[in-house]
């Protein structure tokens, strides 16, 4: 038996070596093809993975429900500005550091991490449904202090995000040719957006795979037990949900970066009811998963919108009839109570090609 | 001082409306552990159908045919959802219901498109005045209704046989299931009795001094949600307590705007979050919720 | 162990079938990698030199650019049907449509016909920027561009590289000054100044009085409170804010705060439920002051609530224009015309809204044509020299100067169950000197 399935194993990991490799180029290649529109389509779905990633470790891997994930999106979005702007006399009369804008990437990250950090003494006490509301509790107080804070955020109307440098090249729409063809800032930050989502994955499988992700699923499986058999409870879960925050709050920068400014209305309540959609769409627990229900979630209703004219059933806009939009939600609700329903472990175990099915049923 | 008393009444008989809503999410979450964000929706459903009927039967006849329809969306959605499911993960139900809450919601925003529906309730905009107070008939008829409801409702969870089947379900599940209890029923209808209950909340929201029914009034129902865990979401007395304080918290945050200004303007929808927040602090399961007793 | 083997079982011909999908997929990979490198270099985003983007410049002919191909002018709007301002999206880009297939059915421009591109964002800020992406470079410029916070986001890439005309629909002080962003009418903070000095003039609104102020957090009601606050310093008046949020639909606690602070009169830049509310509570209460909204604070609809008797006896409405049931041959043809190609929805302002702004860019069109340059350039140039654009709705438009909103003045309209509609005038088109003399913004 081991005889016969080593040449077809090691042809096995040759292909997908292979497949790896081919992928990459290919998403190597897109800026050089693509127009602005699919590549911020991509650059998007790149940002909503990093976030999606960050809550998977807490909410699938961990077994805390947190619905307080665009909160920490907009701190980073938001830190990142303030950090990075020049104050006073840059024109829009804001608070602004003038740091380093890669010095304010990385610190709007880390006050991502703090925020997350002052909000563990809750979290660190509450379990399951109250942390869920309690979380609940930060986007309120997101968007009160987004529209109130004037001087820091800039109300309603946000603020511009300067656009990040790093070693000399700055990521704005200034054209660079590059073989020929313009670079503008979607182009630029595409190569970004691929090295931190790369990073942010390896780093994610990196503590699923080693002790701390099997702390981290006993701990969800069973609190008690966990700590019975030695595991800190209590400080794993802190530490995740700081973990967490920062994953959010580095995806907040890349949606800065990409939007070019800031604009409070986007940090509400739909944002991280998205990002538990996200979770649950791709599977629970893992980081493809996280990936491919962010890249579903985040792309769908900007396809359908764009195709509303050739879809049968859409309708464009004003001619009455289920709008883009709304189908695009009607997919997404339907997507994320039938992955649940008949796909446990959600799209990445199909796109795995079920090789790791197990009965649902035996996981009481 | 009338000022107080006038926004502490109205904070009262909103916060009776916001209990009757988180008085049925209670109920699902004691018998089926799951917390039900599509609640929103539930209200929305018995709305939608109230204000589309009343033209046709009258009022009472649509009100009754509304609260029958929300529960017996509320009983579909157990039925053909929840039960389905075959893990054990409560918050991974909790997201399912937050897919439901997306498709429902759609539909029914799609329904109500941009119009004001009203409910032809038989209140108008008729104002009850004593001394300087002045109070809408509407928010009279929403407190004792409220108050009814919820009479009925702790005096049926004591006495009746679905109470107690209920109760047992809720300490627990297997126990109960071996004595006979249908643990199958007892959710299906905690879910229905939800619906039902989020149905006359609909009613109150949505009669003057609001306008009507349309596509936002569901948002109503996020202020259930600290009105349920500030209280314990395991308590009904919890539901209770914690729908009058959020609706007062709020009455009184927006009447004390202007005194309020260091925390900047717009408080209502934050201060139940805030309240909430504190409590929880100091009592990890809300004011009544049971302290978790666990087995491993 | 039974269930062991069959797993194990299904794990190998899982396998087998998923190592052919991979060696398909290798296939498949490797061959488009092929084919991309060799199409490398050839891109079709790779620059010419020879410029051929830029259209036919043939002499005689006339000039075109983005936003043009073959015989048809491409004209983007970013609406929402779908989210908080669905009302006002749906009548004006219904509107526009109506527009656009009259002027086709004129013969178009310059012989070339005119589509319109929608897009309805939902008031979501990820797919009104992404909208604007997908549109920017294939329409001749944007008819239409709903909420204002989206507008600021994408103004660098609108002032920077598109340089396209784009008419918001949105009244907020914050987006003048661009070259290329054109709000049309007055903006919320100079119809607030004119709804406030209708008050003092005709409702017996004095120095020293207190003035209610219940606004909407965003860009709305924050652009018209700038307006009544500087108002209240010309004219000696104090300002109580009352913030609501558009989730807000009960203002019985707004009330009983404006009335315990003893307003003499009470401004409402929020939507038409909220303003519903207010003058309904108000008039139950006995709390008997006039109450004045903007523009986007009433709806017709309105008239069949609980709250329509108080709204016809207690409220008016500051409007950038004569009302869709004003007594004009331009409107009472847009009424007849809309009627017919939409039997079914309401006629509001956002009718005349959206008909203005398709009027506006429309006009600009064809001066362009006259100028033999339809690109975006001779557009925006071909709209800085239209000083007095009237659609039939009693004010006139100017553009000349970007820094300003097009209008200064005001109608101040009240409800009327008979009228088309559902709203009268009661004092004609005019600027107050408060609103004349104030510069947005300072």
């Amino acid at each position: 038996m081991s005889e016969a399935l080593a040449g077809p194993l090691r042809f096995a990991t040759r292909t997908r070596t292979y497949v790896w490799a081919a992928g990459a180029l290919l998403l190597l290649a897109l800026p050089f093809y693509l127009d602005r529109f699919w590549l911020q389509a991509g650059l998007f779905a790149m940002a909503a993975a990093i976030g999606a990633i960050g809550i998977n470790l807490l909410t699938g891997s961990t077994g805390q429900l947190s619905m307080g994930h665009a909160f920490f999106l907009a701190v980073g979005a938001y830190g990142y500005c303030v950090f990075a702007a020049d104050g006073g006399d840059a024109g829009d009369g804001l608070t602004g550091l003038g740091l380093p804008t890669w010095l304010a990437a990385v610190l709007a990250v880390l006050v991502a991490g703090l925020a997350g950090g002052v909000f563990s003494p809750i979290a660190g006490r509450l379990r399951g449904a109250y942390l869920g509301i309690a979380t609940l509790a930060l986007i309120f107080i997101g968007q009160h202090v987004l529209f109130n804070a004037r001087d820091l955020t800039g109300g309603f109307n946000g603020r511009d995000v300067p656009p990040l440098s790093l070693f000399g090249l700055t990521f704005d729409d200034r054209e660079l040719l590059v073989a020929n063809v313009p670079f503008g800032s979607a182009e630029k930050l595409w190569y970004a957006g691929l090295v931190l989502l790369l990073g942010c994955g390896l780093f994610a499988r990196g503590v699923l795979r080693g002790r701390p992700g099997r702390a981290m699923n006993a701990i969800r499986d069973h609190r008690i037990a966990a700590g019975v058999i030695g595991v800190p409870v209590a400080r794993y879960r802190a530490a995740v949900f700081v973990l967490s925050s920062m994953y959010a709050g580095l995806a907040g920068v890349l949606l800065a970066l990409v939007f070019q400014r800031t604009v409070p209305d986007y940090f509400g309540i739909t944002l991280s009811l998205e990002y538990l959609a996200m979770i649950v769409i791709g599977g629970l627990g893992s980081v493809s998963g996280a990936v491919i229900g962010a890249v579903f979630v985040s792309v769908l209703p900007q396809l359908l919108t764009r195709y509303s004219d050739a879809l049968p059933l859409v309708s464009a806009p004003g001619t009455g009839g289920i709008a883009p939009g709304e189908a695009s939600r009607y997919l997404y609700g339907a997507a994320v109570v039938a992955v649940v329903l008949f796909l446990p472990g959600g799209l990445v175990r199909v796109a795995a090609g079920r090789r790791f099915r197990t009965d649902p049923g035996e996981k009481r | 001082m009338s000022t107080f008393a006038e926004l502490f009444l109205n904070g009262l008989s909103m916060g009776s409306v916001y209990a009757l809503i988180a008085l049925g999410f209670v109920v699902i979450f004691r018998a089926t552990e799951v917390v039900n964000f599509a609640h929103a929706s539930l209200l929305l459903a018995g709305g939608y159908v109230t204000a589309s009927l009343h033209d046709d039967i009258g009022f009472w006849p649509a009100l009754l045919v509304g609260i029958a329809g929300a529960a017996v969306v509320g009983a579909a959605v157990e039925f053909l959802v929840m039960r389905r499911y075959r893990g054990s993960d409560h918050s991974v139900l909790a997201i399912v219901t937050i897919g439901v809450d997306i498709l429902l919601t759609t539909e029914l925003t799609r329904r109500i498109g941009t119009d004001v529906l009203t409910l032809g309730d038989p209140w108008g905009d008729s104002v009850l005045t004593v001394g300087p107070i002045s109070l809408a008939h509407t928010r009279i008829a929403a407190f004792v209704a409220a108050a009814l409801l919820i009479t009925v409702f702790l005096l049926a969870f004591r006495y009746t046989s679905w109470g107690v089947a209920m109760r047992a379900a809720a300490e627990s599940p297997e126990t109960a299931a071996l004595m006979g209890v249908r643990l199958g029923r007892v959710s299906l209808g905690a879910w229905a009795v939800a619906g039902a209950l989020a149905a006359v909340a609909a009613l109150f929201l949505t009669v003057f001094p609001t306008p009507g029914l349309e596509r936002a009034t569901s948002l109503a129902a996020l202020k259930a949600f600290p009105a349920a865990i500030l209280g314990g979401l395991d308590s009904t007395t919890g539901a209770l307590v914690g729908g009058l304080l959020v609706g007062v918290t709020e009455s009184l945050a927006t009447g004390y705007q202007s005194e309020l200004t260091f925390l900047g303007r717009g408080l209502g929808d934050l201060a139940p979050y805030l309240v909430m927040t504190v409590i929880l602090l100091i009592r990890p399961a809300g004011l009544f919720g049971t302290k978790e007793l666990a087995r491993v | 162990m039974s269930t062991t083997n069959e797993t194990n079982e299904t794990n190998e011909t899982n396998e087998t079938s998923t190592r052919n999908a991979t060696s398909g997929t290798v296939r498949v990979a490797a061959g488009a990698l092929a084919a991309l490198l060799l199409l490398a270099g050839c891109s079709s985003k790779a620059k010419d030199d020879d410029g051929n983007d830029k259209g036919g410049t043939a002499a005689g002919e006339v000039k075109t650019g983005e936003g043009i191909s073959g015989k048809t002018i491409t004209l983007g709007a970013l609406t929402d049907m779908t989210g908080v301002y669905a009302t006002l999206g749906k009548s004006v880009t219904q509107a526009q449509q109506l527009y656009v297939k009259q002027l086709n059915a004129d013969g178009g421009v310059c012989g070339y016909k005119v589509a319109l591109s929608v897009r309805d964002h939902g008031y979501d800020p990820q797919k009104a920027v992404s909208g604007y992406t997908e549109l920017a470079p294939k329409v001749l410029g944007f008819v239409q561009f709903i909420g204002s916070p989206f507008v600021a986001a994408v103004e660098k890439r609108i002032d920077g590289q598109d340089k396209a005309l784009v008419l918001p629909q949105a009244w907020s002080s914050a987006l003048l000054g661009s070259s290329y962003i054109r709000v049309i009418g007055s903006t919320y903070d100079i119809e607030t100044i004119n709804a406030v000095d209708f008050l003092m003039k005709e409702k017996g609104l004095k120095k020293g009085d207190k003035l209610g102020h219940v606004y909407f957090e965003g860009d709305y009601g924050e652009s018209a409170l700038l307006g009544s606050k500087h108002i209240a310093k010309e004219a000696g008046l104090t300002v109580v804010e009352q913030k609501i949020k558009p989730t807000d639909n009960d203002m019985t606690a707004q009330v009983a705060a404006l009335k315990k602070a003893g307003v003499k009169a009470v401004v409402i830049s929020a939507g038409p439920r909220q303003a519903a509310s207010l003058v309904g509570v108000a008039a139950a209460g006995g709390f008997d002051v006039p109450i004045i909204g903007n523009n986007s604070a009433f709806a017709p609809q309105l008239l069949a609530t609980q709250a329509g008797p108080a709204l016809l006896k207690n409220y008016y409405v500051a409007s950038p224009s004569l009302p869709i049931g004003a007594d004009t041959p331009g409107a009472q043809k847009l009424v007849a015309d809309y009627k017919k190609a939409y039997p079914k929805d309401s006629l509001d302002n956002g009718v005349v809204a959206g008909w203005t702004a398709a009027s506006a860019f429309g006009e600009a069109l064809k001066k362009a044509c006259e100028t033999k340059d339809l690109t975006r350039e001779g557009v925006d140039k071909a709209l800085l020299t239209i000083d007095a654009l009237d659609t039939g709705f009693g004010t006139p438009q100017n553009f000349t100067d970007p820094k300003a909103a097009s209008s200064k003045q005001s109608v101040i309209l009240r409800p009327d169950k008979t009228v088309t509609g559902g709203m009268k005038v009661v004092q004609e088109a005019d600027a107050s000197d408060t609103a004349t003399q104030y510069t947005p913004g300072a």
